[in-house]
């Protein structure tokens, strides 16, 4: 494991972006944050600027206009960036997969590490999908 | 102005215009007019009656091309719809923009997703495509394909 990353899995700080999904995800994912399931305990904080995050958190189905900035934002992130995709509309695109507006996944436009599913995934669910990621990069694969 | 009164102006004001009117429910009236005649009453409406300009829908319908502007009076709770039909090879209408500001954005979605024009609109640039959009396809059309080739649309299971 490079030291990077060592340093990375002490804090994560992540970054959370909607891509037009239906807000439903993002409640989850605030949820996550109250002293209820308090993800803090594993260093985890939202970070105000891509610049400053380690993880890319991804709700929604990405539509032809967010998938432009997804990719834009994707640049700005120092590597090396984990993306974490939740619920089912950034996983597969769920009900929107006929849509005009979504021709392609999300993890064809960026690689995802890990997937949440959901219709919102409850806040554990993102806490163990967290808690895996941790685990996949500790074990270097 | 009651209910009543508001309707019966209407209807003694623009008689020629009007060509059926559903009265719905006590909340809900749908005025069906000509498309000519949709700048003179949703001006009278929004100026003289003093009601909200909400929103205004188009659908498109096997016959025609319907649109809604959807007005409310929120003294009396009541929603006015006017509704125009608009035939297919002909899919023009007066723009309601220079009127009240409000109609600006929804006759630019309007314009974008089912390629109706509206005359006179000030600014008639896209709204929500993204702009490698091809010209003159219309996704809200009922006989809309799909044009991208670089889609996917299977699961990949």
């Amino acid at each position: 494991m490079s030291f990077k990353l060592k340093a990375l899995l002490k804090s994560p700080w992540v970054f959370h972006l909607s891509t037009g999904s239906c807000n439903n995800c993002d409640i989850e994912i605030l949820d996550c944050l109250t002293p209820r399931f308090d993800i803090e305990r594993f260093g985890m904080l939202l970070a105000p600027s891509i610049k400053h995050a380690d993880v890319l958190l991804v709700t929604g189905s990405c539509n032809r206009k967010s998938a432009e900035r997804l990719k834009r934002l994707y640049e700005q992130a120092p590597k090396p960036c984990l993306v974490v995709a939740i619920g089912e509309c950034s996983l597969s695109r769920g009900m929107f997969i006929h849509s005009y507006n979504c021709p392609v996944p999300l993890d064809k436009i960026i690689p995802v590490d890990v997937y949440i599913p959901g219709c919102p995934p409850k806040p554990e669910a993102i806490i163990a999908g967290v808690v895996k990621l941790i685990e996949k990069v500790k074990s270097g694969k | 102005m009651t209910r009543k009164e508001i309707l019966k102006n209407i209807q003694e004001k623009f008689k020629k215009d009007i060509i059926d009117v559903f009265d719905k429910h006590p909340k809900r009236v749908y005025i069906e007019i000509k498309p000519g005649s949709i700048v003179k009453i949703a001006g009278y409406m929004f100026k003289e009656l003093g009601t909200r300009f909400n929103i205004a829908t188009g659908v498109d319908l096997r016959e025609h091309m319907e649109i809604l502007y959807h007005f409310t009076d929120e003294d009396i709770n009541l929603l006015i719809s006017l509704r125009v039909k608009l035939p297919k090879d002909k899919l023009e209408i007066d723009s309601l923009a220079p009127v009240f500001e409000g109609a600006n954005w929804i006759e630019r979605e309007m314009h974008e997703l089912l390629g109706i024009t509206f005359k006179g609109h000030p600014d008639m640039r896209r709204l929500l495509l993204p702009d490698e959009w091809p010209e003159g396809v219309y996704p809200l059309r009922a006989d809309y394909e799909e044009w991208d080739e670089k889609a996917i649309r299977d699961r990949g299971l």
